[in-house]
């Protein structure tokens, strides 16, 4: 693994690769190479890149969600889903574009592809409210569970204040991890059951 | 909470809340676990308890009030951030920064760097129960924290780049007190690592615990020192050189088991290397100017505004609307103390941003951490966490 690393492919070649995807240049993106490819085929996209023998990017950086209703001059669909991507082998950096518009705001979860895509696609359904169709656990992760709205949406107040009562209790993560091990969960426990190894705790204990 | 074990033996695990404010999380992150006696059966970690809506507040200002902001993301090299965004931002305008400007740059980036894994290796001591060597770490760091007073003013939050160029030079004698704290800092990792390197107590607590192998770290999307410690030696620094780096002679640091010992061990060695760097970066400053005489970014000089129509108009729209990138999309990354540090910067031609997006290094890390705390012990969990240097204020934005 410690080689230099090698010279990638340039970005005709790269391009030419996603074409028959229905890969096109993004020409926004002036600085470094930006493909759109349609919904369909971003799983194989993102495939065809990780798994290449000239491209092998195995690096999914982020997720990023784009809201363009109030860009100027836009006339297209309303969000975009960005994928930095980068290989640990090749010197080459591409970015996967989506587009979708605002009334089906569904992307394929690409979680069981890139390991980073699971929490990264949380990140950009509680920003931008991008839904990833198949994600296995798809919650909010910046904002707490009883956020309403997405705050990186245009049209979502930047001064407006949500409260939140409790916290989540997270219980039905652990149980779906441990049936994930290979566990069978007989019994749930109460959310308060929980103990907290806190400095609160040391004090509860004493009163 | 009761389960059946894969081998069909009914047992009762015991559930468990680590943090949001537990002292070994360093910061406002939450683990809950499942103990099978002080063996973590799984874990599953929640962020956000230091979310300040960053991307949001940055859409609200102009491109030069995102920099206080950035300081606030990284809070332990709080130059990186600032260096990283304007490095970005600088990209979208395709400009040349001076010699002086980048030059001054690698310094603020190295020493950043060392103080960085200072902040995390004694930290990560501490939790360990090795408090001497917190000390050993954070005098020098002082040192370091001296300097950025006497350069711009603030020992934390710096603030101390423009996009185009510094907020201001060095002061006299900036060059010999870099060389000393640098000098410094070398002696405290000689010390530290003769106390540690060997130690029966620090080995057996470190040696294989919270491994990540190779494969698992670059699905994960692992950068910077956590990667290397995996045993791919992958560095920005090397791999797309920015700012002269492939002038400057220095190695990258590679471990070979990913384990905690690898991770802080790769920091160690690193702020040996950041120091060749900054030595032969101090060697090069020569006089000259430090912001970029682009008109779109940098404010004319007040011998022109005085006299000249034009520098005036150029004075007051820079002041009173910011700089204007050019319209597009721009996704710049730098190697900063954790990983890639990336900045996505969607512009639409107007004077504030109208999206920025963080890639922060240490969410990839913080993602994959409950899944490695599978099998470990309780005690574990704050000498793994502590390796793999999680920011809340980079992590939660």
């Amino acid at each position: 693994m410690s080689d230099a690393i090698k010279p990638g492919l340039p970005a005709d070649q790269l391009l030419a690769l996603l074409a028959p995807l229905g890969g096109t240049k993004d020409e926004a993106d002036r600085w470094g190479l930006t493909v759109r490819v349609p919904r369909e085929q971003l799983r194989a996209a993102l495939l065809v890149l990780r798994d290449g023998e000239s491209t092998r990017m195995d690096q999914l950086l982020d997720v990023c969600g784009i809201d363009y209703l109030s860009y100027p001059d836009w006339r297209g669909q309303r969000f975009a889903v960005s994928y930095p991507l980068k290989s640990t082998v090749f010197r080459h950096r591409l970015t996967l574009k989506v587009l979708i518009e605002e009334d089906d705001a569904v992307v394929p979860s690409a979680h069981d592809l890139f390991r980073s895509a699971d929490w990264a696609e949380r990140e950009c359904w509680d920003q931008v409210g991008i839904v990833f169709a198949d994600h296995p656990n798809l919650k909010r992760l910046l904002n707490h569970h009883e956020f309403v709205g997405h705050p990186l949406r245009k049209d979502y107040p930047c001064q407006k204040r949500q409260k939140l009562s409790i916290n989540d209790p997270m219980i039905d993560q652990l149980a779906a991890k441990l049936t994930q091990l290979g566990y069978e969960v007989l019994e749930m426990p109460v959310a308060s059951a929980g103990l907290a190894l806190t400095p609160m705790h040391q004090k509860e204990t004493q009163s | 909470m009761r389960v059946k074990k894969p081998d069909g033996e009914i047992v009762d695990l015991m559930t468990i809340n680590i943090g949001p404010s537990h002292p070994a999380t360093h910061g406002t992150l939450r683990l809950f676990a499942a103990l099978d006696g002080e063996t973590i059966t799984a874990a599953v970690g929640e962020m956000g308890y230091l979310h300040r809506g960053f991307e949001k507040m940055v859409e609200q200002g102009t491109y030069q009030m995102v920099l206080p902001f950035t300081d606030r993301l990284n809070y332990c090299s709080s130059m990186m951030n600032n260096i990283g965004f304007c490095k970005a931002a600088e990209t979208m305008f395709g400009v040349t920064l001076p010699e002086r400007c980048v030059t001054l740059r690698v310094i603020l980036l190295e020493l950043s760097r060392m103080i960085d894994h200072l902040v995390c290796n004694g930290a990560n001591l501490v939790d360990l129960g090795a408090l001497t060597n917190f000390w050993y770490f954070f005098n020098p760091r002082e040192r370091v924290y001296a300097i950025w007073e006497r350069l711009c003013g603030a020992r934390l939050t710096n603030t101390v780049t423009r996009i185009g160029g510094m907020y201001r030079d060095t002061y006299p004698g900036f060059e010999q007190d870099v060389l000393a704290a640098v000098q410094v800092i070398e002696d405290a990792v000689t010390e530290v690592m003769g106390l540690i390197e060997r130690n029966r107590i620090f080995v057996d607590r470190t040696r294989n615990i919270g491994t990540m192998s190779a494969a698992g770290a670059i699905s994960a999307g692992w950068t910077g020192p956590c990667l290397r410690a995996s045993g791919v030696d992958r560095d920005l620094r090397k791999d797309e050189p920015y700012y002269g780096y492939e002038t400057y002679e220095f190695d990258t640091v590679v471990g070979t088991t990913g384990d905690t010992y690898d991770r802080i061990m790769v920091r160690m060695y690193e702020m040996r290397e950041s120091a060749k760097i900054v030595r032969q970066a101090v060697a090069r400053l020569k006089p000259g100017p430090i912001n970029c005489a682009d008109a779109r970014l940098s404010l004319p000089s007040r011998n022109h505004v005085y006299h000249d129509m034009e520098a005036l108009i150029n004075s007051f729209k820079l002041v009173y609307e910011g700089v204007r990138p050019p319209a597009g999309e721009c996704y710049d990354a730098l190697e900063a103390a954790n990983g890639e540090l990336g900045f996505l910067i969607v512009s639409d031609g107007g004077t504030n941003p109208y999206r920025i997006k963080v890639r922060p290094p240490c969410f990839t890390q913080w993602s994959a951490y409950p899944d490695m705390l599978t099998g470990a012990m309780l005690p574990d969990v704050a000498s793994s966490l502590g390796s793999i240097n999680i920011i809340a204020g980079e992590l939660d934005r």
